[in-house]
């Protein structure tokens, strides 16, 4: 009988507890985000991840996972301005220098980002720490936002997303995942909006976050020169300028500047440059990189 | 109620304004710190299970039933996979007797009733300074004036700068926010 | 013509009823008679108890009144916080459910184990007895499901509640095998519920206290059952049940089944006892 009375009275009240399968569905009902994944087998799948990749503690370990970067994103009156470097290294081996770190999370512009100043609707997402996890769960993300958007005959919100994206790596926490992403994107709802995601689960509105390996150079530049009521071009050149410390400082940061604006209709690209030039550029004509010596 | 504005990751304070409380009904706050990610899940789970307990009930529970409540799943989710790892305070007005409560709650799910309390390093810094200088019947003002004396003398002894604070107070007209000078200036001798 | 539409709890005949609810609704008022009535400082419930044969044991415990949720004595209940561990435990608040049952026992039983649970469980999650509406509400969402998922039959079993809890004192609640409930001042079920309920119309008065409640409720159980007086020829026992809930002078809330001889008492003070079959208290026990 107690079978029958427990079959017949629904669930009444959170106090009985949801069992971790409902609540899994509860969570991650809609959009279903339970993807199923081959797991090493193993009892701690973090440790032996990290036993597996972590060529800092044992530089001959099997697995060498992409990582290093330097990407920053502010927001300012005219709109969000996001900038990466291109480098990607494994270990001390760099893997690829022209890397894109911006990735377009929207269905109309998913394609490429061809250097146009069209603006493209949708958001913008940047890649940090593992390239491999950044480029899969950005590209699942703008497959829910492509869906959201199908759904609901409109463009998702910056918000809506980060949180779709900080509930995945949440869901995934523990199991190795390593991103530290931004979310950029202007709305009619929200106005321009930056999100910090990472794969701790942290989700964080802001005005401002630089992350990767050379974060702390970007940061320095940064803070010292930012305000509200940049101009775009002035915030475009202080974009670029605070990449440039960083590719300049950490070695495992380099190769070519990407600079993207969002505004309200859009994205805009501006440039993937060669960081050299602007380097050369930067310290023959502004006087800047004093420690560096122009002469043989 | 008072918590650190900073957020930080690794070497860096990557958001300097965060609020690291939630309201969970009219007369209840919760402050929370730990494991990053696990915080704002937690908090924002317990808020919506006490939101759905005043939709479903048509009453609101009160500060004692709800930090039993959180404690509940605090214990259940330490005996789990994934454990959350939350230290929470827990500040509220029982809405029939008005009576003012605080709850301590870490995150190995221990619920303690309490006049004062704090987490992290805080705690070493503060407690001696409210066991010293609180009663049970200090006003507002008073309480105002012993949250500044323990923030300036984090400010002189805490080697991480933790951005200020933000301070909600939960009186019977609800939950407000409190303007509170962070810049003062906190001379050590 | 009902035929095509009793047999299924969960089928709705042309006319838009259910067969086997009102079957139940049926069953029940053959059932002895329930009465509850609220008082500004209490509430009582009393119960007529069919007594079938005399061979019955009869000493066993209430059949007709049962407690839901006891009191708890706890130091998380004070809401003020404590500074001396000591003083916490002489805080005491009460929260009490009791409830009269007309209807098949068998049926309550399940619901009363079901209440109980529920009652001990929210305990368990928020260290704070549930309010009575809310228990009264889990109690109707399980007759509620019998109801409408098909091959059960659904609790022949009306209730009436009485508590306390802080959000709203003192409370009378009745439901009945569809899972409706409601608040009342004054109520009853079962056999001749009809007439006891005009009578509680009739005499019911705000303001009235504990004492004169009880009084008023041997009144209307003594005219609404077969026999006239209380105590009837088939057995020496009183075939009714009292039960009241109240509050002490310091303010602390009791429950209290009542003994064979305070409801001999009571009965004796209003007259309604047999006089010449005077029982011992030896008989009684």
């Amino acid at each position: 009988m107690d079978k029958l009375v427990a079959q017949y009275s629904r669930p009444q009240h959170q106090n009985d507890f949801y069992s971790e399968a409902e609540q899994q569905e509860l969570t991650e009902g809609m959009p279903p985000l339970s993807l199923k994944f081959a797991l090493p087998p193993v009892d701690n799948r973090a440790a032996f991840l990290r036993a597996m990749t972590d060529d800092h503690a044992n530089p001959s370990c099997p697995i060498k996972i992409a990582h290093g970067t330097t990407t920053l994103a502010f927001r300012f009156q005219g709109g969000i301005i996001v900038c990466t470097d291109s480098r990607a290294t494994a270990g001390n081996w760099i893997a690829s220098q022209t890397v894109k770190k911006v990735i377009p999370v929207s269905r109309l512009s998913r394609g490429e980002d061809k250097p146009s100043n069209e603006p493209t609707p949708g958001l913008l997402g940047t890649m940090a720490g593992g390239a491999a996890d950044c480029q899969y769960w950005l590209r699942y993300l703008s497959q829910q936002c492509t869906l959201h958007e199908i759904r609901h005959k409109r463009r998702i919100t910056v918000a809506a997303a980060s949180k779709i994206l900080a509930n995945l790596t949440y869901s995934y926490k523990g199991y190795g995942l390593s991103m530290g992403t931004m979310l950029a994107g202007v709305t009619p709802q929200e106005g321009p909006a930056l999100y910090y995601i990472d794969s701790d689960g942290t989700r964080l509105p802001g005005n401002m976050f630089c992350v990767g390996s050379g974060q702390t150079f970007a940061y320095g530049v940064l803070d010292a020169n930012y305000k509200y009521d940049l101009t775009e071009q002035e915030a475009l050149d202080l974009g670029r300028r605070a990449i440039l410390a960083a590719m300049h400082r950490d070695a495992y940061s380099g190769g070519f500047i990407n600079c993207y604006h969002v505004k309200e209709e859009g994205w805009v690209h501006h440039g993937f440059d060669d960081m050299n030039p602007i380097f050369w550029k930067t310290k023959l004509d502004r006087g800047e990189f004093s420690n560096v010596t122009s002469e043989l | 109620m008072a918590a650190s504005k900073a957020v930080m990751r690794g070497p860096t304070i990557i958001k300097a304004e965060d609020d690291k409380t939630r309201q969970l009904n009219p007369h209840t706050l919760m402050a929370f710190s730990g494991e990053a990610g696990d915080t704002v899940q937690f908090a924002e789970f317990i808020q919506a299970n006490i939101k759905l307990y005043s939709m479903r009930n048509d009453t609101e529970l009160s500060p004692a039933a709800v930090s039993n409540f959180v404690r509940g799943e605090l214990a259940r989710s330490l005996r789990s996979r994934s454990p959350y790892t939350v230290n929470l305070l827990l500040g509220g007005l029982d809405p029939v007797t008005e009576e003012p409560s605080l709850y301590w709650v870490d995150y190995l799910a221990s619920l303690a009733p309490v006049p004062y309390a704090a987490h992290g390093y805080a705690q070493y810094y503060c407690l001696s300074l409210l066991d010293k200088h609180h009663n049970p019947n200090i006003s507002l003002e008073e309480g105002m004036k012993l949250l500044e004396m323990c923030t300036d003398e984090l400010k002189r002894r805490l080697p991480i700068d933790y951005k200020g604070v933000l301070v909600k107070v939960v009186t019977k007209d609800g939950v407000k926010e409190i303007p509170f000078d962070n810049d003062r200036v906190a001379r050590s001798a | 013509m009902s035929r095509r539409y009793d047999s299924r709890t969960t089928i709705f005949s042309p006319e838009g009823r259910l067969y086997q609810v009102e079957y139940a609704l049926e069953a029940i008022s053959h059932a002895g008679t329930a009465l509850g009535i609220l008082a500004k400082d209490g509430i009582v419930l009393a119960a007529e108890r069919k007594v079938t044969s005399k061979l019955l044991e009869q000493d066993t415990s209430a059949e007709k009144l049962y407690t839901i949720n006891e009191c708890v004595n706890n130091p998380f209940l004070s809401n003020e916080c404590i500074t001396d561990p000591l003083e916490s435990f002489e805080l005491m608040i009460c929260s009490n459910m009791i409830c009269a049952v007309a209807g098949m026992n068998a049926d309550a039983n399940i619901l009363i184990n079901y209440a109980r649970q529920n009652a001990q469980r929210y305990l368990l999650t928020y260290n704070e007895d549930i309010p009575c509406e809310q228990l009264v509400r889990r109690l109707c969402d399980l007759k509620q499901g019998y109801t409408q998922h098909g091959g059960l039959r659904p609790f022949g079993v009306s209730f009436i509640y009485a508590g306390w809890d802080h959000l709203r004192q003192f409370q009378l609640y009745q439901s009945n095998p569809s899972g409706n409930y409601g608040g009342w001042k004054a109520t009853s079920v079962g056999a001749n519920n009809a007439s006891a309920q005009s009578l509680l119309k009739q005499d019911y008065k705000e303001d009235q206290t504990l004492q004169e409640a009880c009084a008023m409720a041997v009144k209307v159980l003594s005219k609404t059952m077969d026999s006239t007086k209380l105590s009837s020829e088939k057995t020496v026992l009183l075939p009714v049940e009292f039960a009241t809930v109240g509050k002490t002078n310091d303010g602390k809330i009791y429950h209290h089944l009542w003994t064979a001889d305070e409801i001999d008492a009571l009965l004796r003070e209003q007259g309604l006892a047999k006089v010449d079959d005077e029982p011992e208290a030896g008989e009684i026990k």
